[in-house]
């Protein structure tokens, strides 16, 4: 069977929408620096909380801080996050998923365990406990929403490598010698592609979500601007009018940046599970 | 009794024979077989004191060293105590006189003091006892057949009931009747004296002799018992030879020896164009030692057993799909696995390869246990599959297809990689360019797939090549010509295949033997030829019960010539009858 992923997901509607969204926001974020004149903590002329404006697009905050420029600057955090996570969860995942299928036996109860006990673990309480103790800041939101989020893309990867294993030309590797290094990067990962991809999605998606509360709830690094930062600071003055553009378009475009991942994993989805495929009105749990 | 020990000759320095040691008694017949060019014609020319170069080493006949003797004294024996059959029937008869008189000649050569009545006796007698009456004698050389000449001559080197007789291919220019019936003359009368049979056809040479010895470049390099020889080949020029040679026992496809014979080889004189040659070959020459009932010359010991197998069983939980398995392959031999699907042959494969474990048994390769496969084991053992596409991974080109083992084993730097891909897909008999290369597997032919995989598979040079059902996913031509390609890597390389397949009429082909699987136990196993010929095991008799047939009518089809046939065929048999009859009244 050969379906052309990429064709199929431009091909949907939703598929279409989501890659939109996603492009919209990757670019507001590579050219935030064009975008605006301000920087994001740069304290403007124009006095706290002016209406939007031609200067300031979505007006200024408490700190006569221009909110368009934040909320650029917002999506460069969030993005690097998801991507972040999406990569190295995706790589643990491959890893630990690939290997344990390959090598079968011990070694794979073992690892399948791991991913069990794993995804028992309450994501947020862990996250905030860690953060409490060690300074947050992107790098370690990262390395800690990876730590946490791996597991379901390792038992993905498993369960489509102990197909893959099977086919012929894996086998045939073997017999050359080939070790599992080998199998994995010349014959597993890529006939993965597509569902790497939903994984990929799947976990920036999540990624990005956890990042916008776990700052939302105080858990950031305080030099960078993010979108949960921005909501909590704009909730304080939601007696004002200021709300409608400083709380609003924050929402929004978190609201968005999800709304475009998990289109695009949708459809992915789609694509890739033939069940879905013939009848493309299953409910499917978005998931935001 | 004849007496041969380190007899040597030379021709203008070149030494065509390098010593060789026969010891034969009375009623010993031995079949000197090999290719042209191996020394036999000269080392019947030298037992008859006839050769033109030089001679050394000793001939021995009843004590009397017949090398040494002066030419009159040579000429006294020749004849008379040593006959000469030649070679060629139309040279060795003299067109101006007729046979009679040639046969009489050699008798009255030898008798001093002859009564012309008695030797014209004797002669029409010896001409009766070869089969041609008293008319036929009378003719000139020109107005006989090939097989009146060629009993002339017998008649001839029979005129003094020599003692030994050298028999230089008898029945090379006969067709296959008189081929037959001279045959049947020959045994009956070559009975009580030593005799030398110099051939090289094994067919005949087996029915006229005991034992047989194999010379090559001057030299014996096998003798045994003519039938266990024939059966059980021990060195790896004989089993070339028998591959070679048509006949009506094995049914695997000819094969022939590589290379070209070369006298003057340093070390072993089949060195170079042996398959299994280690690094002594090429320095020391090999003795002829005894191993068995056998004689052999070999550094190796005769062709060595490259897979062994015993009591090997692979099991998935309860079920026992490969269930105590002994089995040995041989360099350059196939084997064929036939069975039904289920039968634990892939199974076999499998476990052999090292992609299935096995709970019981050994595993030897070369005589070493195999218990962890390492990189090293891959280079020495390959296998391909049924389906050629998808073995070949859909996401790579030819080369990266057939490159992928040589970057598995760490092979040569990139530009060696693509040169070593070339030449294995020319050997493969496929395009080595460009465009080819770049091709992928979905682009190619099933054919031409199947073929990149056994270059892929060939690309390190394994000594054991694993073969699990490689045609049944191609149609009838293409499968002809991957199994005739797979023919003669074997013929170049020297490779053993363990051929699996549930096709007997394609094992029969390409196998040396067979071995039947049924339910993870082999039941039969033996020389091809015996196996389809005469099964032993029902479940064999079965499969060949069902085996394709290209005459499923073949009754009817009999019955349209069978008066004509019968009748030919009653007719041969008077005649090649006749002969041993005629011979008793003597």
């Amino acid at each position: 069977m050969h379906v052309n992923v990429w064709h199929e997901l431009v091909e949907s509607n939703v598929g279409k929408a989501g890659i939109l969204l996603i492009g919209l926001v990757i670019f507001l974020a590579l050219f935030a620096p064009v975008l605006s004149p301000y920087s994001p903590r740069e304290n403007t002329d124009a006095p706290a909380f002016s209406r939007p404006s031609e200067e300031h697009w979505l007006g200024t905050n408490d700190a006569r801080q221009d909110i368009w420029t934040q909320l650029l600057y917002g999506a460069r955090t969030s993005l690097s996050v998801g991507f972040g996570v999406a990569l190295l969860s995706a790589f643990i995942g491959v890893l630990v998923g690939g290997t344990a299928a390959i090598f079968g036996g011990l070694y794979d109860r073992f690892w399948m365990r791991v991913v069990d006990a794993t995804i028992a673990i309450p994501d947020m309480i862990v996250i905030i406990l860690v953060a409490a103790y060690l300074r947050p800041n992107v790098l370690l939101m990262i390395l800690l929403l990876s730590a946490l989020s791996w597991p379901e893309g390792a038992r993905v990867v498993r369960a489509q490598t102990l197909t893959l294993k099977e086919r012929m030309h894996v086998s045939a590797a073997r017999t050359f010698g080939a070790g599992w290094s080998h199998l994995l990067v010349r014959h597993i990962i890529p006939d993965l592609g597509p569902v790497l991809v939903a994984i990929m999605i799947q976990d920036a998606r999540r990624a990005v979500f956890m990042e916008a509360g776990l700052s939302f709830l105080g858990i950031s690094d305080p030099s960078v601007m993010s979108w949960g930062k921005m909501m909590q600071y704009a909730r304080v003055f939601t007696y004002l009018e200021v709300w409608k553009w400083w709380l609003l378009p924050t929402g929004l475009a978190l609201s968005l940046t999800l709304i475009g991942l998990s289109f695009t994993g949708y459809s992915l989805e789609s694509a890739l599970d033939p069940r879905l495929r013939e009848d493309g009105h299953h409910h499917h749990d978005g998931g935001i | 009794m004849l007496e041969i020990s380190d007899l040597k000759a030379s021709y203008d320095g070149t030494e065509i024979l390098a010593g060789v040691d026969l010891d034969l008694l009375r009623g010993d017949s031995l079949a000197i077989i090999g290719e042209s060019g191996a020394g036999k014609t000269t080392l019947g020319l030298a037992l008859m004191g006839l050769l033109d170069g030089r001679c050394s080493g000793r001939i021995l006949l009843d004590g009397k060293d017949v090398l040494s003797l002066d030419e009159k004294e040579r000429r006294k024996m020749r004849g008379k105590d040593m006959a000469m059959v030649f070679q060629n029937v139309e040279d060795a008869l003299d067109p101006l006189m007729t046979v009679f008189d040639q046969v009489e000649e050699a008798i009255v050569a030898h008798r001093e003091k002859g009564d012309p009545e008695d030797v014209g006796d004797r002669v029409r007698h010896l001409f009766r006892s070869v089969g041609l009456d008293d008319g036929k004698s009378e003719s000139f050389p020109h107005q006989l057949s090939g097989g009146e000449k060629q009993r002339a001559l017998i008649a001839m080197a029979l005129a003094n009931d020599p003692q030994v007789l050298i028999l230089d291919e008898p029945t090379a220019s006969l067709d296959a009747v008189t081929k037959a019936e001279v045959t049947c003359l020959l045994r009956e009368r070559i009975r009580e004296k030593i005799c030398l049979v110099i051939t090289h056809d094994i067919s005949t040479a087996a029915k006229l002799t005991g034992r047989m010895a194999v010379l090559y470049a001057g030299r014996i390099v096998e003798m045994g018992e003519t039938e266990d020889l024939l059966e059980n080949p021990r060195h790896p020029y004989t089993r070339g030879l028998i591959r070679s040679s048509p006949n009506m026992t094995t049914t695997k496809d000819l094969q022939g020896i590589p290379g070209r014979m070369k006298h003057g080889v340093s070390g072993c004189p089949f060195s170079d164009r042996c398959t299994q040659r280690i690094g002594r070959c090429g320095k020391e020459v090999p003795q002829l030692t005894e191993a068995g009932d056998r004689v052999i010359a070999c550094h190796r010991g005769g062709i060595v057993p490259l897979l062994e197998l015993s009591g090997v069983r692979t099991s998935f939980g309860e079920f026992a799909a490969v269930d105590g398995v002994d089995l040995t392959l041989y360099e350059g031999e196939t084997i064929a696995l036939v069975g039904e699907s289920g039968s634990g042959k892939t199974t076999l494969a499998k476990t052999v390869i090292g992609l299935f474990e096995q709970d019981e048994g050994e595993i030897r390769l070369e005589g070493e246990n195999l218990c962890r496969r390492d990189r090293d084991f891959y280079r020495r053992v390959q296998m391909i599959y049924q389906n050629p596409k998808e073995s070949i991974s859909h996401r790579m080109n030819v080369l990266e297809a057939v490159a992928e083992p040589l970057e598995v084993q760490k092979v040569g730097s990139p530009a060696e990689r693509v040169a070593m891909v070339k030449r294995v897909l020319e050997e493969v008999e496929l395009a080595s360019d460009e465009a080819f290369l770049k091709k992928y597997p979905h682009q190619i032919s099933g054919g031409e797939a199947q073929r990149v995989a056994i270059a892929r598979a060939l690309v390190l040079n394994p000594k054991l090549l694993i073969a699990d059902e490689p045609t049944s996913a191609l149609d009838a031509s293409v499968q002809a010509k991957i199994l005739k390609l797979l023919l003669n890597l074997q013929e170049k390389r020297g490779l053993a295949i363990l051929f699996i397949t549930h096709d007997i009429a394609i094992a029969r082909k390409v196998s040396d033997r067979m071995a039947v699987m049924l339910e993870g136990k082999i039941v039969e196993e033996g020389l091809t030829s015996d196996v389809t010929t005469s099964p032993v095991h029902p479940y064999t008799m079965r499969l060949l019960e069902v085996a394709p047939d290209l005459a499923p009518t073949r009754g009817a089809r009999e019955r349209g010539v069978a008066k004509e046939t019968r009748e030919m065929r009653d007719g041969l048999w008077e005649v090649s009858e006749m002969p041993p009859l005629r011979a008793r009244e003597i």
